[in-house]
């Protein structure tokens, strides 16, 4: 080949993840490794992998042990791949998985790779837990002492309060404030309901139940230490029981008068982990492999919540439009639209401010309204609220349904079929993807 | 030591009569305190040298007098841990905070001389307004010098400026800092002058800096939350060599009258100097009111406003109201950033 053959596609040819389990849950005692050596092995088993030297392995986790510098290398070693895949960290909080799709994409589409694995993995239940950072200094210099005197002189300055364990912080690091006290503030702003709010999270756990009792998930998830199914799952629930639940941010902010965020319509901590595998056309016809999709573009934004400026997760809001125009199409052009769901309220503001001319018109220097979309066209086999948000895992699991709900479509339908990706990040960030269905 | 008498144009303050004394390094914090805690000084009771306070009977006067400490260094490691505390970044611009730090003890040490008319105890810092003209790097020599002046009648008692100036190696001044002190309760007599005192930076106090009416404080939507854990005087006074008591625990603050011990306010200030985001490569002018002492350990909001059309950021911090309690405005900062 030539540098004039590039770009080409960049496939998604299939994925595979454990079901998530709640914080504390079956996978406590189980690290980050573990869970993405289980996701990646059975992605090699599912794909026919084993001895099979990849293009590229990029993975991360976004609570991250300081040991597992190289989780992915590590994690891509226990399993039966060729040992010289070689392997990349990558991290960008809750869109960590969505980025390392987009790296692997790039490179194929680029020709420097033919084939990648994108995953990601979080475990909450087995979080770093650091040092004070005094106690850190003494040791370093305890360590770096070149005498037994210089030693006892080090440590002799700790004091009982340096052992205390400094667990991984709660909330944005310059505002002081949790996520979800964040996103209270921007529910509260938007005038997104309590009801609204229940509802879509009961229609994430009743599509997602649904999409496990079709089948839809059997292969693109293994059971993984006794779960079979995401253990967040209710599918039973009802909007009277999620009703009843009582709200837990925003509950202190005088300017959220009626909180509306329970443990019901906000993401649990979980643990899990994800895997997508992806390739060249030619890779995956050389191996008989099914394309899904394409990866058609993406793009980031961030936005200025430091000061209040803007909500802290309304930065998807920005960047689909970019997206979008890039691509010259409109809001409702696309079949499927997978909007991460970090709250009930964040697909909810997401989309209201869509539909705002306001905010179309100030904030993103546009003519109008993006406008409204077909809500029977959201999340469809369920999203976060059900299935649960391994923070770096939940962009796998993302890539992998819709590109699967893109084929599939595609195939009944013969019509070639679009789908979007909203995911919102800590610290202010988003990460948006367009896929669009592969058909023979 | 040695005292020279001085008129040197382009200072900042000073009158012709007034007598530069300079020191051979900056005083040690403890050491001022406690000799300002020394009961034997017996200050604001005695009528003091002939070059300072009146008599009991007329007004109380001020010293006619500069400290001055020159090449003084701007250390690396104290700046970084400075930078630390305050959540920023170390930089090798100095925060203004640590230039204010380093003249404390110098204008402390002016307060607690014998014929200092007021207790230095006792004074209740208001306001604190600097002026800086360019950045600062760390590792700099500089010349600190300190003297109050404007002694001011007030609704509740009397107010001085206490006026620190930085000087470069070519007696430029780089900034000036100038912190206002409330001495209460020491009424002021007929035909001493009265208003609004002028600021070093040439303008008047804001409208948040006048006294509010804490009553009337609804506060804003918060943008940030600081927790402020019970240790927050200690740290302070580590990176900042401010020892008051009064800053280091509950037990030490009750010696001195307080329930509770209370942030610094250059803390909170510096703290909220730092989220603002300040370019420090260019010059600044940083305003700050102290509205209510801010308690330890306490949860703190604080709510930021950018206004880029004057370049300036402005930040009000509250403690929530609870029960029949409600919200109070503890303090004001508004950072600026100038022309060059």
């Amino acid at each position: 080949m030539t540098h004039s053959d590039f770009p080409r596609d960049a496939l998604i040819l299939g994925g595979n993840r454990i079901p998530f389990a709640r914080s504390g849950g079956p996978y406590a005692g189980i690290s980050n490794q573990d869970m993405l050596t289980a996701a990646l092995e059975g992605l090699v088993a599912r794909y026919g992998l084993q001895g099979e030297k990849l293009g590229e392995v990029a993975g991360g986790a976004v609570l991250k042990l300081a040991g597992d510098l190289n989780l992915t290398r590590e994690s891509a070693l226990g399993t039966p791949l060729d040992p010289r895949t070689p392997t990349i960290d990558m991290s960008k909080a809750c869109a960590t998985s969505l980025e390392t799709m987009i790296h692997v994409s790039n490179r194929i589409q680029l020709g420097q790779i033919d084939s990648g694995i994108a995953c990601g993995v979080d475990s909450a239940s087995d979080s770093p837990i650091e040092v004070t950072p005094r106690l850190r200094r003494i040791l370093h210099r305890a360590f770096a002492a070149k005498t037994a005197m210089q030693r006892v002189k080090a440590f002799s300055t700790i004091k009982p309060a340096d052992l205390a364990p400094v667990p991984p912080r709660n909330g944005e690091p310059r505002t002081g404030l949790s996520m979800g006290e964040h996103q209270a503030q921007t529910t509260a702003e938007w005038g997104i309901t309590r009801e609204a709010q229940d509802e879509l999270a009961l229609a994430s756990h009743q599509k997602l139940g649904a999409a496990y009792d079709a089948g839809f998930f059997d292969d693109l998830v293994t059971g993984y230490r006794g779960l079979s199914r995401d253990q967040n799952l209710r599918p039973g629930s009802t909007l009277e029981k999620l009703g009843s639940l009582k709200p837990v941010f925003g509950t202190k902010s005088p300017q959220v008068t009626e909180p509306s965020m329970t443990a019901g319509n906000s993401t649990p901590l979980s643990d899990g982990a994800s895997s997508v595998l992806m390739g060249s056309a030619d890779w995956a016809a050389e191996r008989g492999l099914t394309p899904l999709a394409r990866v058609v573009d993406a793009r980031s934004a961030a936005v200025d919540f430091v000061h209040g400026e803007e909500g802290l997760l309304m930065a998807p809001a920005y960047a689909v439009p970019e997206l979008l125009d890039a691509n010259d199409l409109a809001l409702q052009d696309l079949d499927f639209y997978e909007i991460h769901e970090a709250f009930a309220s964040t697909v909810l503001t997401t989309l209201k401010a869509w539909e705002s001319e306001e905010f179309c018109r100030e904030r993103l220097g546009r003519g109008g309204a993006l406008g409204s979309i077909d809500r029977a066209k959201l999340n469809v086999a369920g999203s976060s609220l059900a299935a649960g948000h391994p923070f770096a895992a939940t962009g796998g699991r993302l890539v992998a349904t819709l590109a699967k709900l893109l084929h599939e479509r595609a195939t009944e339908t013969g019509i070639v079929q679009r789908g979007l990706i909203s995911v919102c990040a800590a610290a202010g960030q988003g990460t948006v993807v367009l896929l669009e269905s592969v058909t023979d | 030591m040695s005292a020279a008498p001085r008129n040197r144009a382009g200072a900042a303050t000073g009158s012709s009569t007034e007598e530069i004394k300079d020191l051979a390094d900056l005083p040690s914090f403890p050491a001022v305190y406690a000799a300002a805690l020394d009961p034997r000084a017996g200050r604001g009771k005695s009528s003091g040298g002939k070059s300072a306070s009146g008599d009991r009977r007329g007004a109380p006067e001020l010293p006619q007098l500069a400290y001055r400490v020159r090449n003084v260094r701007i250390d690396a490691e104290r700046a970084r841990d400075f930078d630390h505390l305050m959540g920023g970044p170390a930089t090798d611009l100095v925060h203004p905070g640590v230039l204010h730090v380093l003249a404390f003890p110098l204008s402390l040490a002016l307060m607690a001389r014998r014929d200092f008319p007021f207790a230095l105890l006792g004074l209740v810092h208001l306001r604190n307004q600097v002026l800086q003209h360019r950045p600062v790097q760390v590792g700099e020599l500089v010349d600190v010098e300190c003297r109050v002046r404007d002694l001011r009648p007030h609704r509740k008692g009397r107010t001085f400026e206490a006026v620190s100036t930085i000087l470069g190696e070519h007696g430029e001044i780089i900034a000036t800092d100038v912190s206002t002190y409330l001495v209460r309760g020491s009424a002021p007599s007929a035909g001493e002058p009265s208003g609004t005192s002028p600021s070093a930076a040439g303008t008047a106090p804001s409208a948040a800096a006048r006294a509010p009416d804490h009553r009337d404080f609804t506060p804003p939507r918060p943008t940030g939350r600081w927790s402020l854990a019970a240790d927050t005087g200690r740290r302070y006074a580590a990176v900042s060599g401010d020892v008051n008591p009064i800053h280091l625990s509950a037990a030490s603050a009750k010696a001195f009258g307080f329930p509770r011990a209370i942030a610094h306010g250059m803390y909170t200030a510096s703290r909220a100097f730092t989220e603002s985001r300040v370019d420090l490569s260019r010059p600044l002018r940083w305003d700050v009111t102290f509205d209510a002492p801010v308690t330890l350990p306490s949860t703190v909001l604080v709510a930021y406003e950018d206004d880029p059309d004057q370049g300036a950021v402005r930040c009000v911090g509250w403690r929530a109201g609870r029960g029949d309690k409600g919200p109070r405005q503890c303090f004001t900062v508004e950072v600026t950033t100038l022309d060059r």
